[in-house]
């Protein structure tokens, strides 16, 4: 009862949370430069319309003004205009963010796959081959950026090998995308049991989930390889072996131990991917969340920049509540 | 002593821990120690005197990197060290326990009590987890925990320091052990509950007929709980006798200075204690306690001594023992 009280209590603070983020970002978005009446209407428009935009879309107005128009419109989920796609910004996220969290969540399921095991093997041997590719690997991914690796993955799997589709989007042109249930392309192809899409659809998440798998693996691998090499070398550890238990039963314990810091770093992985997938979004044209809010910063389109801070604070608010609950039932200690 | 064999038999023990720059430090210069069924034995020395090395070295675990450089080990007529893992495994915990200090650090935090007493049962005695969790469960009611039930399902961060303990002993003794080993175990209790403790260990180690090697710091402890007791300074045993002997009377140099340590009397004090800021480095060729003895002479800054029966329970490694009684 007191763990409901307690996700209740957090999801309540979820609101000013929300409303120091909207203040900070609102106004560090307007300081952005850049006349959004002179990029809709183009350069040779006349000073006269140009005013009349300006004051229709009441920038003419002071800021505070500006601020509690938009925070009105919030509350009532109406988070303003694209001007660039013409629609409602909360359609556009809605088309956009399921993308980006597709792509940033298979991504990061790869990376635990590559960097746990890894982690806990390096930390297990001291020396020898696997010891010695973790070291490496973790720089190498440490130092390569991703849209670099996705350029190569391209490179060697479409343009010479000729494997996979080409990297244009989440599903081929030709194929009907199945109907939408939970945003994830390859999710819903599978639930409407339509094979073409399923293929063509897990064809186009191969690379690009490759590329952040691969590099996000490394701060996984050294998180969970630190982790377990103190834990290993920890008192509880030692006792257990002195206590004569299993081999295979005291590195259970051990990784056990060990999964609080790797839950962290994961949701702090997805926390940060949600805006920093978007280089890998560009080259794979994934048309996900993180890209449309770049556009919208390169054109002086606030709305979408906005409603993009907005979507991926929740969506962090929403991990760490996770996270918190996670802790709760992987360490004893944090149930006071 | 028993003409039975030894439980435990250490036989010119020798273990050394190589250093990056300079010459290996030998924690352990040649120990040679018995114990046998039912007996208690008492272990006193200083931090660093090798102490620990040896527990562990019993077990057949040297901490890296160090190793045994010459001389055996024997527990029950095997050789710890030399058998594989997985055999090691099945002796440490079932048949060789070792009861920890400072045991809140030591259990797992994320495990009930009773469910890392029941680990233990389970792994070695072969039961089911329900028959280990009553197992678990009587051993607790065993320690005279208060409040057994509910200390089973505390995690250790719950346990007072004393509770742990008695968690540990229970861990310690659950699958009826021969040998006992405590290591420093309750040094970091309050005294009142230091005692409660020590009691409790020796009478289950009574109860269980096993034996047990009383690590300690504190000699007065080993007075009461020992039936022999033996000092190691430097990595060597420089007296060992039974418990009545030794406090009758102590032989070597050291002895007395730990025993003078506890006296009331600042003068017995001054006169055994010798400032080790005016000792030299000089004794490496002699006998290792040279720099710090009031009682030093030329030949044992140049000449080790060895071990040397005094009488038939007395062995004191000493040039000049002293012969005093005290």
């Amino acid at each position: 009862m007191s763990l409901l009280r307690y996700i209740g209590r957090r999801i309540l603070f979820v609101v000013p949370q929300l409303l120091g983020i909207i203040l900070v970002s609102f106004f560090l978005v307007k300081l952005i430069p850049g006349d959004p009446a002179v990029m809709m209407l183009g350069p040779t428009a006349s000073q006269q319309s140009l005013d009349e935009l300006r004051q229709k879309m009441g920038f003419t107005q002071s800021l505070p003004r500006q601020l509690l128009h938009y925070l009105h419109d919030v509350v009532r989920g109406d988070l303003g205009t694209s001007w660039q796609t013409t629609q409602p910004v909360t359609q556009d996220l809605f088309q956009r963010f399921p993308a980006t969290l597709e792509l940033i969540s298979f991504g990061l399921l790869l990376a635990i796959a590559i960097g746990f095991p890894l982690g806990v093997a390096a930390a297990r041997l001291k020396q020898g081959p696997v010891r010695k590719f973790a070291d490496y690997y973790g720089l190498l991914a440490g130092a390569m950026p991703d849209f670099w690796l996705a350029l190569v993955l391209i490179y060697i799997f479409y343009t010479k090998l000729n494997w996979s589709p080409p990297p244009l989007g989440r599903i081929d042109m030709a194929v009907v995308s199945p109907p939408t249930v939970t945003g994830s392309m390859v999710i819903d192809s599978l639930l409407a049991g339509d094979w073409d899409a399923l293929s063509s659809s897990f064809g186009h998440l191969v690379l690009p989930v490759l590329t952040l798998g691969l590099i996000n693996a490394g701060p996984i691998l050294k998180m969970t390889q630190s982790t377990m090499e103190r834990t290993l070398a920890s008192d509880f550890v030692r006792y257990a072996d002195m206590c004569g238990l299993p081999r295979r039963v005291v590195l259970r314990q051990a990784i056990r131990a060990a999964l609080p810091s790797v839950v962290t770093i994961v949701s702090v992985l997805y926390g940060f991917l949600i805006g920093g997938a978007v280089l890998v979004e560009i080259v794979f044209s994934w048309g996900g969340a993180g890209q449309y809010a770049v556009q919208g910063v390169l054109n002086a389109d606030i709305n979408p920049v906005l409603g993009f801070v907005v979507f991926s604070a929740i969506v962090s608010l929403v991990i760490y509540l996770m996270v918190d609950l996670l802790y709760f039932a992987l360490d004893p200690r944090t149930r006071t | 002593m028993n003409a039975a064999p030894p439980v435990l038999d250490v036989a010119n023990l020798w273990v050394g821990y190589p250093s990056y720059r300079s010459e290996t430090v030998h924690a352990l210069r040649g120990i040679n120690l018995q114990v046998a069924a039912g007996e208690i034995v008492g272990l006193v020395g200083e931090s660093g005197s090798g102490k620990t090395t040896l527990a562990r070295a019993v077990m057949g675990l040297v901490p890296e990197p160090g190793a045994i450089e010459r001389g055996q080990v024997l527990f029950a007529g095997r050789n710890l060290a030399a058998l594989d893992d997985a055999a090691r495994r099945a002796v440490l915990g079932r048949e060789l326990v070792m009861v920890i200090p400072n045991p809140r650090a030591e259990l797992n935090p994320v495990l009930t009590a009773g469910r890392q007493i029941s680990n233990v049962v389970l792994h070695h005695l072969g039961v089911g987890r329900r028959e280990a969790d009553r197992i678990a469960l009587d051993m607790l009611r065993a320690v005279r925990i208060p409040d057994p039930e509910r200390r089973f399902a505390a995690y250790p961060h719950e346990l007072s320091g004393g509770m742990a303990q008695r968690v540990v002993i229970a861990i310690a003794l659950v699958c009826s052990p021969r040998l006992v080993i405590s290591d420093d175990a309750t040094s970091g209790l309050d005294v009142t509950v230091q005692s409660q403790v020590l009691e409790l260990l020796q009478t289950m180690v009574r109860e269980k007929g096993a034996a047990a090697l009383f690590i300690t710091r504190d000699l007065a402890i080993t007075a009461h709980f020992c039936t022999r007791i033996a000092v190691i300074y430097a990595g060597e045993i420089v007296e060992i006798a039974t418990t009545r002997s030794f406090f009758r009377r102590p032989r070597h140099p050291y002895s007395i200075m730990l025993l003078a340590a506890f006296s009331h009397n600042p003068a017995l004090r001054a006169r055994w204690t010798r400032s080790q800021d005016a000792a030299g480095d000089a004794a490496v060729a002699g006998c290792s306690f040279a720099a710090r003895c009031v009682r030093c002479r030329p030949l044992c800054l140049t000449e080790p001594p060895s071990l040397r029966a005094e009488a038939a329970d007395h062995a004191v490694r000493c040039h000049f023992p002293v012969d005093t009684a005290a």
